[in-house]
């Protein structure tokens, strides 16, 4: 599978990150061979947290066997520094390893938020600390925001390695700036910054609660995924065609290995492909039902 | 509304900033909201339905409340009803023309007047765009859907509702209207012929079968729908863009 740099951090990450969120859907058993899959692939990322339920104990087994293979990205929701140094010893304790490559604030949200973990008192002197003690690698950051707030972050925090965001045909079709994470992208590879691409595979919304119950949808994805194996192609080439420096996989076992499939044969897609998806897209959301051309 | 993928990158080589630009065939007003977004000095729409001039209208007012402008995109814009064989603007008035998907629901004879209006209106020195489709090959299902609204178009009207021309021959044609071919580049391909594409063409041939005069209309209204239904939605073909400009 092809390899890209993680921004300045000297990792080659695979084009795809496992997203270690599948494996909280899983028996250990099942766990265990989904990792040994995923590895058989090549891929070398992979990206987990505490809030995905028993997913970092279930990888904890495989990640230990493979831990040389695996370059393993965590996070934490916390945004004080008591708060971060507690929820990484908790993953270190949780994921049985001495080291996490790299740890990353969890889905930055607001200004105060980022105002509250580069202050004295902040997640990110914890992080800082960590580091110095060897505990963790490097530092990154992960957000479903605003864009501008991730800009924000990526001036304010110098030692930033890797930004994690959403990008897919969807946003890419949209102008306002509330859905301009191509200038993140640009920003971060400007400043030697690793990218890592989620929602590439989001179709959309679930529908409302009322309409269908959250026990009945049939993937464990925050959005409805697309699903069918050409879909999921087109979807992992137009990300991977962006720029991103790795694309992570849904968090639904069952879309794995279409993902793993679409990353070992990624080679590029050309520009009037992209539109053309784009374009796609943008007509199946659009409000305006009665237009004939493109 | 957003300017689609297509208009972005059609307009991306051109100066738009300042120009006096001229919309040929506004629809949506899809290459209107580009030129605006752009930085056109004027932009004139210029459409022969009144739906699309309503609608292009609508979106540069959108526009305009969502930002609260005071140097508004209404401003800019001029939305006129008018027949593009009879452009209402003088001679050499506009720097740059769109004709964003115009050219393949003009047939050979509505093709040939508007070029030469196109001609007339062009400033010394301006910029033409067209974009539009390729034939389509021959296996494509979306090729019986179009046949369906071509025939009722031309048992109602008598000529077609779309004609697919092929951009080398778009190329020659704007040439031979005094033109200086500048550049062709894809803009789509396959072509995304969504479910709300494959609906509304649909819903034209089954409104254009209901004024044929008599006899098969509501054999070729109930065959789109059926096409329709069928089809689901297609990515075939190829949209282009040719890019003109006008001698001093």
């Amino acid at each position: 599978m092809e390899t890209r740099p993680l921004g300045d951090t000297g990792h080659d990450s695979t084009v795809m990150t496992f997203g270690a969120i599948a494996l909280n859907w899983l028996e250990q058993e099942g766990a265990n061979q989904l990792v040994e899959h995923v590895l058989d692939y090549g891929v070398n990322h992979f990206d987990v947290a505490p809030t995905y339920g028993d997913a970092e104990l279930k990888l904890g087994p495989k990640l230990r066997q493979h831990r040389e293979e695996i370059f393993l990205g965590c996070k934490t929701q916390e945004r004080t520094y008591e708060g971060a140094w507690r929820k990484l010893d908790r993953s270190l304790n949780r994921l049985g390893v001495d080291e996490i490559d790299l740890y990353q604030v969890h889905g930055l949200e607001y200004d105060e938020e980022l105002d509250a973990i580069t202050g004295d008192d902040g997640a990110l002197a914890a992080f800082r600390e960590a580091k110095e003690q060897g505990l963790i690698d490097h530092i990154g950051l992960t957000s479903h925001g605003d864009p501008d707030l991730i800009l924000d972050a990526l001036d304010r925090v110098d030692d930033l390695e890797s930004v994690m965001f959403p990008l897919n045909p969807v946003v890419a079709g949209k102008d306002g700036d509330e859905y301009d994470y191509e200038a993140v992208l640009a920003r971060a590879d400007d400043k030697g910054v690793g990218t890592l691409g989620i929602k590439a595979f989001a179709g959309g919304s679930w529908p409302p609660t009322g309409e269908l119950p959250e026990s009945d949808r049939p993937f464990a994805n925050w959005y409805r995924p697309v699903t069918a194996p050409d879909e999921v192609r087109e979807r992992f080439d137009f990300a991977a065609a962006q720029g991103l420096t790795s694309v992570v996989s849904a968090g639904d076992p069952k879309l794995v290995t279409m993902i793993l499939e679409a990353a070992a044969d990624y080679d590029g897609m050309d520009e009037a492909a992209q539109r053309s998806l784009i374009e796609r897209v943008r007509h199946d959301d659009s409000p305006v039902p009665e237009q004939l051309h493109h | 509304m957003d300017v689609p993928e297509t208009v972005v990158t059609a307009l991306a080589d051109r100066e738009v900033a300042g120009r006096r630009c001229l919309e040929a065939g506004a629809g949506a007003g899809n290459a209107t909201a580009g030129l605006l977004a752009n930085g056109a000095e004027r932009v004139y729409a210029v459409t022969n339905d009144r739906d699309h001039a309503r609608t292009t209208r609508r979106r540069a007012g959108g526009d305009r409340g969502d930002r609260g402008d005071t140097d508004s995109d209404g401003d800019r814009l001029a939305v006129l009803e008018a027949d593009l064989r009879a452009v209402p603007l003088p001679d050499d008035s506009v720097d740059l023309i769109t004709a964003h998907g115009l050219c393949n629901v003009l047939d050979p004879a509505a093709l040939s007047s508007v070029a030469g209006e196109l001609s007339r209106v062009a400033a010394p020195g301006a910029h033409l765009v067209v974009d539009d489709y390729e034939p389509l090959p021959d296996d494509a299902a979306i090729g019986e859907l179009f046949a369906v609204e071509n025939a009722a178009s031309e048992l109602a009207r008598g000529r077609p509702a779309l004609t697919f021309y092929p951009a080398a021959f778009l190329r020659r044609f704007f040439a031979g209207h005094g033109w200086e071919f500048g550049r062709e580049r894809t803009l789509l391909e396959p072509v995304p012929w969504t479910e709300s594409h494959v609906s509304a063409h649909a819903d034209e041939a089954a409104s254009t079968a209901a004024d044929c005069p008599e006899g098969p209309g509501d054999a070729l209204a109930a065959t789109s729908r059926d096409l329709a239904r069928e089809i689901g939605s297609e990515s075939v073909g190829r949209m282009y863009s040719l890019a003109f400009r006008f001698p001093d």
